[in-house]
């Protein structure tokens, strides 16, 4: 049986290797997408335009435009004579929002009294808005508190406070979250397409049949498709941990073998997803159409896009079949926090019960259908 | 042969082609699950599930200090709506609740906490330990932390506190008054399902006749490439105009997104949007001619940058230079935009024309390329 079964695996791999092209198709894009995705996905807000509309015109509000200006987040900060003149260009989104310093501000202050300044954002961009008002605030406060303090100095006396420390990511580099999850992420897709396309493009290209007449069983074929994909996925996710460590920095805290136990177990339970869609469908096009009904839902709802926390409550327990929402709690756990062996063999062993029956019921199918 | 008749002649032929094509089409009952089926549970997943508005996190509390003041702190954590409060017995436990995921932040009350709070020589220090892996809700958690030890300060009358800042800055919203972040992503959720059928199905279904040379079979029929071109495209054309009009239905009923624009000018572009979306598919299909490799270039150069490079989760502005040069090319860069705009704004000409002209000015390219690629030649 491991003969026959190591020939249908070798045939697997031929046809996935056959050529120069097919290989580099394995290798290449993988690693293109890893170094353009790493940089395009960041919830950091960087060269924010921010339009001012200054009605102040004292000391106060030069001093903010200035450190405006100063701030590394900050690219263009246009002035406009008023709310009206600027209210276009938030349409238009040439800037994020309109910062309003209203006159009599620089006497306020002068005089020892509280005021306020109006930030008008572009509430389609409402994340990012969010995000520079909070960079908005930090200045204007700080302003605020030093001009206020020349006036009339208040007593600096130490008082309690919170101590915050960021663990695991102490600058909160937005990369050293993404690009663990990316590792998660492109070997989905890659484990899914691979063998949900495989069958059916043999059934429509005829060769099915020929495989089927071999010496072969069922179980041997299935699993000769299930296993090549696991060959891909660890080729592929090592060269991932190279970049992702020695490219980018992100330090890798865990334990090698549970990195590739994670691997294999989450690649294993994708495979047996993309051979069960494979046996299903007639064309390839049945099969894609299936595949991508899974793939876009598992990769946007694992936490990935958005954290798996802010969904209601019936669709976090629903995100419990995604074994990529595992795979991802595995990935940042190894990579960045050294998590305890106990606590990942918890989440390894919901991965390997979704592996379970994705593979089980796949070469149940599988056979079903080639008797 | 007069030129009138000629057109007519074309006409007919065209109209023909595009029959075989639409029939093809809807006699394929995967055609009903594409236009119907999947935008519909694709859009509720997403609606419910993608959301940047953080509602409730998970944190420990470890109590070395049980003074009343100390107590009175823990409670004002346990009664904020925004975390669910888990006690660790000592500070180890909730280091290892932190290290392995099971809470996002430890807050350590420590044993003097109770002595050192009215003291001016050595004020307490309340210890916050977030987990920075997630930087959003890192962000979120120290907000709040501190927004509720400020309160706490306040309320117990602490010296030294200031009791309120020379200058608050407010935020106001427009369009989107209270920054729901469903509000955005929703549009994008839409730019994503269309793309998905747009390009990747189109891509899929000419690559297909490519395979099985059925394309090569319309070569020897009298008809040019032109026809060949639009008759592949309208009956798919038509199919993604549906399945919007089910995802624009599902977000204004189920999710209750205000359509402040026409519903007129969301289909003008939607419809403006398919001709690059369409465009690309074609293209692909005329590439690689087989269904695997269109597949795996369509996932590449359709899907993943829909998601990553268009706006949809990742602010555009924010990314290096080089990559937003990149998407000037994603046609999905403008449909965002032009979808949230009609949704929030209205029908604010200024941005939309501007987004149709260079979703058109792409999708030419596309089409040109395809064009000149189809000879009417048999390899």
């Amino acid at each position: 049986m491991l003969q026959r079964l190591l020939a249908i695996i070798r045939k697997e791999l031929i046809g996935m290797l056959r050529d120069r092209r097919a290989r580099m198709s394995l290798i290449i894009p993988p690693v293109i997408q890893l170094l353009i995705f790493a940089q395009a996905a960041t919830m950091e807000v960087k060269n924010i335009e921010l339009a001012i509309v200054d009605l102040d015109r004292g000391p106060v509000s030069a001093e903010i435009v200035q450190r405006l200006r100063g701030s590394p987040s900050f690219e263009s900060l246009p002035l406009y004579p008023s709310v009206a003149a600027a209210r276009e260009h938030v349409e238009r989104e040439q800037v994020i929002g309109i910062l309003v310093l209203p006159s009599g501000m620089s006497a306020d202050i002068a005089a020892g009294r509280p005021t306020t300044t109006q930030l008008l954002l572009d509430g389609r961009r409402s994340n990012a808005a969010g995000i520079t008002t909070q960079y908005v605030s930090g200045i204007v406060q700080n302003v605020g508190v030093e001009l206020a303090n020349k006036v009339r100095p208040s007593m600096s006396a130490a008082r309690p406070d919170v101590v915050i420390n960021n663990w695991f990511n102490p600058n909160l580099d937005y990369k050293w979250f993404i690009l663990p999850n990316l590792v998660g992420n492109l070997s989905l897709g890659v484990a899914l397409m691979l063998t949900a396309l495989s069958v059916s493009r043999e059934r429509e290209l005829g060769t099915f049949d020929q495989t089927l007449v071999s010496p072969a069983t069922p179980f041997e074929i299935a699993l000769g498709k299930l296993l090549p994909p696991l060959l891909v996925a660890c080729v592929q996710t090592s060269l991932y941990l190279v970049l992702v460590t020695q490219l980018y920095g992100v330090p890798f805290r865990g334990s090698i073998p549970l990195f590739y136990a994670s691997v294999l177990t989450f690649a294993a339970a994708c495979a047996g997803i993309g051979l069960f869609i494979s046996s299903i469908a007639q064309t390839q096009q049945q099969a894609f159409l299936g595949a991508f009904a899974v793939l876009l839902p598992f990769a946007l709802l694992s936490g990935f896009a958005t954290p798996v926390e802010n969904m209601p409550f019936w669709l976090q327990f629903v995100t419990g079949i995604n074994p990529l929402a595992h795979m991802l709690r595995l990935m940042q756990g190894l990579f960045l926090k050294d998590a305890s062996a106990l606590s990942l063999v918890h989440l390894l062993g919901k991965l390997g019960l979704i592996a379970l029956v994705t593979v089980t019921s796949s070469i149940f199918l599988f056979q079903r259908r080639a008797s | 042969m007069t030129p009138g008749h000629s057109w007519r002649a074309w006409w007919r032929q065209l109209y023909a082609v595009m029959l075989k094509e639409g029939k093809q089409v809807t006699r394929d009952p995967s055609s009903w699950i594409i236009a119907v089926f999947l935008p519909l549970t694709f859009l509720f997943l997403f609606g419910y599930g993608l959301s940047l508005d953080t509602t409730v996190v998970k944190i420990a509390l470890v109590r070395e200090d049980s003074s009343q003041d100390a107590r009175a702190f823990a409670a004002r954590l346990q009664d904020s709506k925004w975390f669910l409060v888990v006690d660790a017995p000592n500070r180890q436990a909730g280091k290892d609740l932190l290290r392995d995921q099971a809470v996002k932040a430890t807050v350590i009350i420590p044993g003097e906490f109770g002595r050192q709070l009215f003291s001016d020589a050595d004020p307490a220090q309340v210890q916050v330990l977030v987990d920075g892996a997630e930087p959003n809700t890192a962000n979120f958690v120290r907000g709040y932390v501190s927004a509720i030890w400020s309160t706490f300060l306040a309320e117990r009358g602490v010296t030294g506190t200031s009791t309120s800042a020379p200058i608050t800055v407010e935020p106001r919203y427009w369009f989107n008054a209270n920054a729901e972040s469903r509000w955005f992503l929703i549009p994008g959720s839409i730019t994503v399902i269309m793309t998905l059928i747009g390009t990747l199905l189109t891509a899929l279904v000419v690559a297909r006749e490519w395979e099985r040379g059925t394309l090569e079979a319309l070569y020897a029929t009298p008809l040019t490439r032109g026809q060949i071109l639009l008759g592949k495209t309208v009956p798919y054309f038509l199919l993604a105009m549906i399945s919007t009009l089910v995802c624009v239905l599902t977000a204004l009923v189920l999710f209750h997104l205000p359509l402040r624009g026409s519903m007129l000018t969301l289909g003008l572009v939607a419809a403006v949007f398919l001709v690059p979306a369409l465009g690309q598919g074609l293209l692909i299909s005329v590439t690689m001619r087989s269904q695997l490799a269109a597949a795996q270039l369509g996932l590449m150069t359709g899907y993943l940058p829909a998601i990553m490079l268009s706006g949809f989760l990742f602010d555009i502005h924010s990314m290096p230079a080089v990559l937003r040069a990149v998407t000037l090319i994603v046609p999905a860069r403008y449909m965002n935009v032009s979808l949230q705009t009609i949704f929030l704004a209205g029908d604010v000409w200024s941005v939309l024309i501007p987004n149709m002209l260079l979703m058109l000015a792409v999708g030419g390219v596309f089409f040109g390329i395809t064009w000149r690629k189809l000879r009417k030649r048999v390899d």
